[in-house]
């Protein structure tokens, strides 16, 4: 390196970045020639690998800010929007999974310790506690999202059977589902079904459900029938009444009906959007961990530990931020 | 920013050892940024290698509490249930908190040298520019709208006539619809 920039000559103006660059090493060289000895002194106070997980930092801080600050933005600005309940959020859980997180945050940084203290049996078992703990947080997060898709909320279009509103639309949808052929029999087979083989909840829902094909294709019906129906399918109430949960959906898994919650399209899609990419960070996290796994965790490899932990501490600050936002607003 | 720091020569590419001994230096710089009480503190831990394992249990303690804070919420007994703007309020002061937390002792940023300003702040400043700028076109998409897309948009008045729907419940059935 230092040989390339002596054989430049000085000032020539061919490689600007080589004689600026190395300028000093070069008059170095040429004084004392090869005795002197030559100090890198780095920009700053910390090392490459610290800086460039700064500065990749810093550009991840404004891909979170856009993605978060759409969130709001469209949150606040949105004519409706679903309670938690509504989309089957479960609080608790997020809670946990906020839990989860610190805790990995802690055994990351406990890691670090251990290294520079040249323990590096205790790093490795530091190390392990948070790959692990990472596995679990999407863990949960896989059961949220599973828990989301058997409500037929996803964030694309020809899965989803999210609809906005109990309209017209709404009920056309529910009228071909009702008549798909496979439906049909089914619907026939539970019809069929004595009393005594189903339980009190499903015969309840089934008496719903026949009210419910009445409802959706009688041509006198008031707007106020399809609401009904959205309700039966799906109902937004959390308390009193038939509460919450105790859907046509949930008593017949099977029915998959087109459920109606206000907002929820859009809801989904930030909610996917947002916990996805939080997702897709932590698995790289994972990643980086179990290569890390493979090093002797000692001070030596200190330097790559403080930086996955900086990492990590970071997808842990964006779900600080991500548990409010989504699961308390 | 003073950079040359003759403790750092002996080895200077031994992973993190320099990087943070520098800091003796900077932390004086740093030190002489905080004010006060927080000047004295971040000289105490520093002679304890960066808080230590004690300071990182007080930290994990505090967010379990900020944590279940936020959460408090969201149980009964939060007592502003019908002003949800004051929770709001409360959860993101509380997340505000946590992130300033993990920032300053987990990632360290509270110990070191005068580069940490030039890195976040910036950062920081364009974050917020960012979601502001949104606002208009999107925060504020709804406030004046069509009348054909008003039409089909959701409103919060169907959340309150689904609502009223399971109160009535079928027609048939009993009125709790149950």
């Amino acid at each position: 390196m230092t040989a390339s920039a002596i054989s430049l000559p000085h000032g020539d103006g061919h490689d600007h970045h080589g004689p600026d660059a190395h300028g000093h090493d070069a008059h170095g060289h040429g004084a004392g020639h090869g005795h002197v000895h030559l100090q890198y002194q780095p920009g700053l106070p910390l090392s490459r690998g610290k800086l460039i997980m700064w500065l990749f930092l810093s550009t991840e801080i404004m891909f979170f800010a856009a993605l978060l600050g759409s969130y709001v933005v469209l949150r606040f600005g949105a004519p409706a929007w679903p309670l938690p309940h509504h989309v089957h959020l479960s609080e608790p859980i997020g809670a946990f999974n906020t839990f989860v997180l610190i805790c990995s945050s802690v055994t990351i940084v406990l890691a670090l310790e251990a290294a520079r203290a040249n323990k590096s049996e205790l790093a490795k078992i530091w190390m392990l506690a948070t790959l692990l703990l990472g596995t679990l947080f999407l863990g949960v997060k896989a059961y949220e999202y599973s828990a989301k898709f058997s409500h037929g909320i996803y964030p694309w279009s020809p899965r989803s059977r999210v609809y906005e509103k109990p309209d017209l639309y709404y009920g056309s949808a529910v009228r071909a589902r009702l008549g798909e052929p496979a439906m049909i029999d089914q619907l026939k087979t539970l019809d069929d079904t004595p009393e005594g083989s189903l339980s009190a909840e499903q015969r309840t829902g089934r008496e719903r459900l026949r009210q419910i094909r009445t409802m959706i294709t009688n041509p006198d019906q008031q707007p106020f029938d399809l609401a009904v129906v959205a309700d039966q399918v799906m109902p937004l109430a959390s308390g009193g009444g038939h509460g919450h949960g105790s859907g046509l959906n949930d008593v017949f898994p099977w029915l998959r009906l087109p459920a109606v919650i206000p907002g929820g399209n859009m809801w989904a899609s930030t909610y996917f959007l947002l916990t996805g990419f939080h997702a897709i960070h932590v698995v790289v996290g994972l990643i980086v961990f179990t290569i890390l796994l493979l090093y002797k965790l000692d001070r030596r490899t200190s330097g790559m530990i403080e930086n996955a932990g900086l990492y990590w501490h970071f997808v842990d600050l964006v779900w600080i931020f991500l548990f409010p936002l989504l699961y308390l607003f | 920013m003073s950079i040359h720091d003759p403790h750092s020569d002996p080895q200077p590419h031994s992973g993190h050892g320099p990087v943070t001994r520098p800091g003796e230096s900077a932390d004086r710089e740093s030190a002489a940024d905080h004010h006060g009480a927080g000047a004295t503190t971040t000289h105490a831990e520093h002679h304890e290698s960066h808080g230590g394992i004690g300071t990182y249990m007080m930290v994990f303690l505090a967010l379990c509490g900020l944590t279940t804070m936020s959460f408090f919420t969201y149980s009964s007994a939060w007592p502003w249930r019908d002003q949800p703007q004051v929770g709001w309020a409360f959860m993101l002061a509380v997340s505000c908190t946590k992130a300033m937390l993990v920032v300053l002792f987990f990632m360290h940023v509270l110990w070191e040298a005068n580069w940490k300003y030039v890195l976040t702040i910036p950062a920081a400043m364009m974050a917020i520019f960012l979601a502001l700028m949104l606002v208009p076109d999107i925060g504020m998409r709804t406030r004046m709208v069509a009348q054909e897309r008003a039409l089909y948009m959701p409103r919060q008045s169907d959340v309150r006539l689904m609502e009223q729907a399971g109160e009535t419940g079928l027609p048939g059935a009993e009125p709790a619809g149950h």
